[in-house]
């Protein structure tokens, strides 16, 4: 008898351990574009990692840029620097931001601390925004100061008349804005909740305004990797809520988006788009984060699902019924790479190159063996939708060892000289990448 | 189970007068062996998460997978405890030799364990179903055996009771 269990253990161990086969990520080049390849998911004991060590810039040392550009450092000693904003008197924001900070719920929690700290994602964050005047636009602010302290959490942020409209991580505030102001010291007003605790696991919320000024869009994260803490939790969120701005009313715009991070509208169009990272521990190509048009009343797969009916086996009870209706995503920026901006390019400033696309950056992640991301890309649009292969932009943030990490990009926006500006929430910089050659 | 009973070594009332006072050898002070009550304890933690388990397996509660994941690991710190103690029973002369079948049976319960931690330490569903809770079930089995031989991985010296 003890024989028969003995064999049987052995049988299970054997079982257990060939569903950890350790793999390592393919070329992520098959991964953008319009058909991503996806290979079968794979459940692991230990989920392939890398962590890199996060060791910041020394004096001198930089990203690097494309042909034809050039990278300068626009500020430096900021507090975990998120999301960029340029006023229309050229005047920058910087907002300092990181997560509120989550209660550990598992075992798990504990290493995933360690992890964060060791990449440097678990900074703290300013909670404030910073801005930044350099009226000639030549990359040397003359003023910098402290626009709006005492914020939680804030990410989102978008001018809508004479309202600054900053998003929290639990509610959007209104600020009146007088053009040229340096510093507004009353506090904001709320014109909405937003979901936030308990947990706040996607803390960040994502925000842009309609044309028309009307509606305020806003991305609201999961509470989750992929609902492990429950279903409940995850009410009202992983989904795009549309505010009207007059009344704070809201509604969900579009769901089943995992973490919308960023939201913006494709300016000939009109159209809404998002990048949104996905889930983890499936294996190091699963599932591809995306760009997507954004329908209203559409469904994007999570938890369920991924790129369109592709079945997450993890969560119970499935729902094969709004698998059915999920809506496949239009451009794989391929896995693990946490896009976390998505700018649409006005014009060729930069080169011709991007006269017309999106630059999207790619923060990078630690849930991927070799390392992904790590970078800003430029995708191409034609007839408003997203084509071809993307282009590198601004690369040099890991180390040439891929073990340590300088910097990691995240905000961008155009300055107003047309120059790109990428914030460095690891490098705690800001930088400004702009043409050699000075174009149209 | 400890065997305070006198076992061969009844003096018999006539040889003690004229002896120097010797205490029985089944009277002596009993040294109990220190890593029993945290294999036992060890044990019920790692056999609770069968339970928290099959709840979560009737119900998609996720706070039962939580409940599960930390007992599973409490269950498995606790054992590392027993595991010292059972080294100290050994070098402080606690312990004579090994009790074999139950060392096989919680070293077993206790490795199939860590991979269970492991297992759950998965998100959602497939951190319990299927092979969270076939290790759960499995080792459950192991521990409960174990649990009927008395949760010694050694015979007392003191005593010699068996386990």
């Amino acid at each position: 008898m003890r024989t028969t269990s003995v064999r049987s253990i052995t049988a299970l161990v054997s079982f257990v351990t060939l569903a950890a086969c350790s793999s390592k990520g393919g070329d992520p080049a098959r991964q953008y574009g319009l058909d991503p390849f996806l290979p079968e998911p794979h459940e692991y004991l230990l989920p392939p990692m890398s962590v890199p060590k996060a060791i910041g810039w020394k004096d001198g040392e930089m990203p690097t840029v494309s042909t034809g550009l050039k990278v300068e450092v626009l500020a430096t000693g900021l507090e975990h620097p998120r999301t960029l904003y340029t006023l229309p008197n050229g005047d920058i924001l910087v907002v300092e931001s990181n997560s509120p900070g989550t209660e550990p719920f598992r075992p798990k929690d504990f290493i995933a601390g360690t992890v964060k700290a060791r990449a440097g994602a678990a900074a703290k964050g300013g909670n404030r925004i910073t801005l930044l005047r350099d009226a000639d636009s030549d990359g040397k602010p003359r003023l910098r100061t402290v626009f709006i302290d005492h914020l939680h959490s804030p990410y989102g942020i978008v001018l809508v008349g004479d309202t600054l409209y900053v998003a929290n991580t639990d509610a959007i505030l209104a600020f009146n804005y007088v053009p040229g102001v340096t510093q507004i010291t009353s506090p904001g007003v709320k014109l909405a909740d937003l979901p936030a605790g308990p947990i706040d696991h996607h803390w960040t919320k994502s925000m842009t305004a309609s044309a028309d000024g009307s509606k305020l869009y806003v991305g609201v994260g999961s509470n989750s990797n992929i609902t492990e803490n429950g279903m409940d939790v995850e009410e009202g969120r992983a989904a795009i809520y549309e505010v009207d701005r007059l009344t704070g009313a809201k509604r969900i715009f579009a769901s089943g988006t995992r973490n919308p991070t960023s939201v913006a509208f494709e300016p000939q169009t009109r159209q809404l788009f998002a990048v949104v990272n996905e889930r983890d521990e499936i294996g190091p190509d699963l599932v591809p984060d995306y760009l997507t048009s954004i329908r209203q009343g559409g469904f994007y797969g999570w938890p369920y699902s991924y790129w369109g009916s592709h079945v997450d086996v993890r969560v119970h009870p499935q729902r094969p019924d709004l698998v059915a209706d999920a809506i496949k995503p239009d451009y794989g920026l391929s896995s693990h790479v946490a896009p976390l901006s998505l700018l649409f390019s006005e014009g060729q400033h930069l080169s011709p190159a991007f006269a017309n696309g999106a630059f999207i950056s790619e923060h990078g992640s630690w849930d991927r063996s070799p390392l992904n991301g790590y970078q800003v890309i430029f995708v191409s649009f034609a007839n408003g939708r997203p084509v071809g292969k993307p282009m590198p932009v601004v690369a040099g943030f890991l180390g040439n060892d891929n073990e340590t990490v300088h910097g990691r990009p995240v905000g961008l926006a155009l300055d107003r000289s047309g120059a790109l500006l990428v914030a460095d929430d690891v490098g705690n910089a800001v930088w400004r990448v702009s043409a050699t050659q000075p174009g149209t | 189970m400890l065997a305070q009973k006198p076992s061969g070594n009844v003096v018999s009332s006539g040889d003690l007068q004229g002896e120097p006072m010797r205490r029985p050898i089944g009277h002596r002070r009993a040294r109990p062996l220190l890593h029993r009550g945290f294999t036992g304890a060890g044990g019920v933690l790692l056999i609770a998460a069968l339970g928290t388990d099959y709840t979560y397996y009737t119900t998609s509660l996720s706070q039962w997978a939580n409940f599960s994941a930390w007992l599973i690991t409490a269950g498995l710190i606790v054992m590392l405890v027993a595991a010292i103690l059972l080294l100290i029973d050994f070098a402080t002369g606690r312990a004579g030799r090994l009790n074999m079948g139950s060392c096989i049976l919680v070293t077993a319960a206790a490795l199939l364990s860590l991979v269970n931690a492991f297992v759950h330490s998965r998100d959602a569903w497939s951190s319990v179903v299927p092979q969270g809770i076939l290790l759960s079930t499995v080792s459950t089995i192991l521990l409960l055996i174990a649990g009927t031989r008395g949760w010694s991985l050694a015979m007392s010296r003191a005593t010699g009771d068996r386990p």
